[in-house]
């Protein structure tokens, strides 16, 4: 436990009280409020544009449950999500542990390269893959030689969105990893090599479990974001060919702005709520990090 | 205590100048407008603005009589909402401007992706429009705050085509301004690279299917010229064809039909075009337009949008339109297609009586003017229907128009369709070509999911409505 800092002057309290009363009420306003009125709003039929608002009790989530195109669509986003995370840990890791390595040179210039998709908009890189996958015109097919329809064959349309996603979101792993190699306590690293550890050994026995709390972060804020990923299937396939590859969001997104099905959006949202919360409390168990 | 209660009162005061910030622009401008109107009025001689101007009465049954002053001649400011049209529509406000220069009207314009959202919340609050562009197929979430037009029902139907299909407990809301529906596109220069001529023009889908074979080139197994593409408009191309095999798509309970004998046959012929045919495939490509646009294509159904779409993006492809070909070479056919309405404007009951009052004579104003309908029909790749603009040179010498012109009079307006009947026929499409899906098996999974969607919504298909309705 920390000790409390006491605060110095009144100054600094006007200070303290006015910023935080400005972030509860942005909260209320903006987090808690709207997410109240769609969990009540899920127990209704609604519609907010055309004034639409009648008690259904439980239909909505019986309707969720008992779609087929839910149970698809939560398939597709686990498996969407287990890769893109595993990947994105995966070479977020190896990556950052090769520019750490004292044989790389221009290290600032790789950092660049691999950071530069990350802070790229999604909606543009979605596009231009999109683009790259066309079956006539696309780079995928022309450097690879094959002759595939990437995103209208059911067998690759998930894949071939999947990789983009990867490819667009290993950097931002690579710099939280970069960050935490940094960070590392030295000695633990001279102590090893002293005792004639192995690279391996090093890496699998002292580097894995100090960036433990790296990778929890990496792991927990990748499960959320993937979990509500809809924007590249939005541009890319559109949930095809069929259903193919629609995720959980984008029938979120289909059923409250296309269909203006509010009630039943909002019941699909919670169910990912709980979801969202079971698996990120699942990587906090497996990784078995304390509370400070 | 004092500092918590002083810094509790610094916030509120700052999100309140915050809002009011936004606010207080709004009302400004409207100052600004109101106080630049009234100094105009002013400099104008009140007794000669009353006099009768002498204007020529404009329309045929339904008229509109410009020389009669609008909320009594004194300023007043209207909203407009539109997302696109926005020249013609400027034109339109005008030429009412300048007949009645009390009346001030503010064109705004707002991207297609937003409007459907900002509008119904627009319209229930007090900042709404008073005029507003429509697309039918949001018909669901906008007539709870539609005013109906204050003309006349028998005036309008003596003037326009189809207006009773947009009746409302006997009340218009909107109709038609025109209507906009599916043509064959072909590639002149492949047309003609394949020995073809004008005695070739396709007249019925058996007809396509020869022509097609004829303009497709391959290399070895590879596809290199589709005779036939609809790789992305499967589902706008169909949804309609089954009209030509006397079937509708809706039942009289209101219930979608699509896993019927016809519409299996009319996707049936679409698939084997591709498959047995060989004309075309579903990896050529990913949008039928696109190719045609490029020249990989020689033959699309497309509507009348993509006729901008080729002269805007596709400049150097030569091109000729016909009207969709029929399943049968009988003469006697029920319908060609479905047409959709391109509708016109939107009275928001929501507005001051004064504001409704001149929306309502702005619309009059709109459909009684022969120059906005056909500028319109022009732009928008529509057939007017008004009555007496059919033979308008400006439309039979449009290549769109012209080729519907002949049997204009058999389309049929299914009613205000939901989304959830082409997005669902799409998926249909993909399952189909893509998913190894029977066609009877993912027609029939459309029509489940299209008619769980339909329970939720207030829609009643109006092919009954429809002259030659069976």
């Amino acid at each position: 436990m920390f000790k409390r800092k006491k605060l110095q002057s009144k100054s600094e309290v006007l200070l303290r009280n006015i910023v935080v009363t400005a972030i509860v009420i942005f909260n209320v306003c903006f987090v808690i409020l709207p997410i109240g009125i769609a969990f009540v709003g899920s127990f209704h039929q609604w519609n907010p544009l055309k004034g639409t608002y009648n008690f259904l009790g439980f239909e909505n989530y019986k309707n969720v449950f008992t779609n087929k195109l839910f149970w698809r669509s939560m398939g597709n986003t686990v498996i969407f999500t287990s890769f893109a995370v595993t990947f994105r840990v995966v070479l977020g890791l190896a990556i950052a542990s090769a520019l750490y390595s004292s044989l790389i040179k221009h290290k600032v210039f790789y950092r660049t390269i691999f950071y530069m998709p990350t802070v790229t908009p999604l909606i543009a890189v979605a596009f231009v893959w999109k683009i790259m996958y066309n079956p006539q015109i696309g780079l995928i097919n022309k450097l690879t030689g094959l002759n595939i329809n990437w995103l209208f064959d059911g067998r690759y349309a998930l894949a071939s969105v999947l990789l983009m996603t990867i490819w667009k979101d290993f950097g931002y792993a690579v710099v939280l990893f970069l960050a935490g190699l940094y960070s590392l306590p030295k000695d633990c690293f001279e102590a090893a090599k002293i005792d004639g550890a192995s690279s391996w050994q090093v890496f699998r026995f002292i580097t894995l479990p100090l960036l433990k709390q790296n990778t929890l972060f990496v792991v927990v804020t990748s499960i959320i974001t993937y979990m509500q990923s809809y924007v590249q299937i939005m541009v890319m396939t559109e949930g095809g060919p069929g259903t193919k590859t629609y995720l959980s969001t984008y029938l979120i997104y289909n059923e409250a702005f296309e269909k203006y099905n509010f009630g039943y959006a909002s019941a699909i949202s919670f169910t990912m709520f709980v979801i969202i919360a079971f698996f990120s409390a699942l990587s906090f168990r497996i990784t078995n990090v304390k509370e400070a | 205590m004092i500092k918590k209660i002083l810094s509790v009162l610094l916030i509120s005061a700052m999100l309140f100048s915050a809002v009011g910030c936004g606010k207080k622009e709004t009302s400004s401008k409207d100052n600004t407008n109101d106080s630049a109107k009234e100094t105009q009025m002013d400099t104008v001689d009140k007794k000669e603005e009353k006099e009768d101007k002498k204007l020529e009465v404009l329309g045929d049954t339904m008229k509109y009589d410009p020389n009669k002053e609008v909320n009594d001649g004194q300023p007043i400011t209207i909203d407009f909402w539109t997302w696109d049209f926005v020249d013609i529509y400027q034109n339109l406000i005008d030429q009412y401007q300048e007949i009645h220069p009390n009346v001030t009207i503010n064109l705004i314009e707002t991207p297609w992706s937003d409007y459907w959202t900002k509008l119904p919340l627009s319209l229930n609050s007090k900042d709404s429009p008073a005029v507003f562009a429509i697309h039918n197929s949001y018909h669901d979430n906008l007539i709870n705050y539609m005013a109906p037009y204050d003309i006349p029902l028998e005036e309008l139907e003596a003037d326009f085509l189809n207006v009773d299909s947009h009746l409302i407990d006997g009340n218009i809301y909107y109709m038609d301004y025109a209507m906009m529906t599916a043509n064959l596109y072909y590639n002149k220069d492949m047309w003609q690279a394949a020995g073809l001529t004008e005695a070739d023009f396709p007249k019925t889908w058996a007809d396509v299917a020869e022509v097609a074979k004829k303009l497709t080139i391959k290399e070895g197994d590879q596809l290199v010229q589709a005779g036939f593409n609809y790789n992305g408009t499967f589902n706008q191309m169909v949804l309609g064809l089954n009209y030509q095999l006397d079937q509708n798509l809706f039942n009289e309970d209101g219930t979608a039909t699509m896993n019927n004998e016809a519409m299996n046959k009319v996707v049936q012929y679409f698939v084997d075009l591709y498959r047995k045919d060989g004309v075309g495939s579903p990896d050529f490509g990913t949008s039928a337009g696109e190719s045609f646009g490029q020249g990989q294509s020689a033959m699309i159904v497309m509507w009348g949008y993509y006729y901008n779409q080729l002269i805007n993006d596709y400049p150097d492809v030569k091109f000729g339109i016909l009207e969709v070909p029929k399943f049968s070479e009988d003469e006697d056919i029920y319908a060609y297609n479905r047409y959709n309405g391109e509708s016109s404007l939107g009275i928001s009951k929501n507005v001051s009586a004064e504001a409704q009052a001149v929306a309502q004579d702005f619309v009059r104003f709109s459909l009684a003017n022969d120059e906005f309908l056909v500028n319109y029909s022009v732009r928008a790749n529509c057939f007017p229907t008004k009555l007496s603009l059919a033979n308008r040179p400006e439309i039979l010498e449009h290549p769109v128009l012209s080729a519907l012109a002949p049997n204009i009079d058999r389309y049929i307006w299914p009613g205000t369709m939901p989304s959830t009947v082409e997005d669902n026929m799409k998926i249909a499409g993909e399952n189909i070509l893509y998913n190894g899906m029977s066609v009877s098996d993912a027609l029939a999974q459309a029509e489940a999911t299209i008619n769980s969607d339909l329970s939720n919504i207030d829609f009643v298909p109006v092919e009954n409505m429809y002259k030659y309705a069976k």
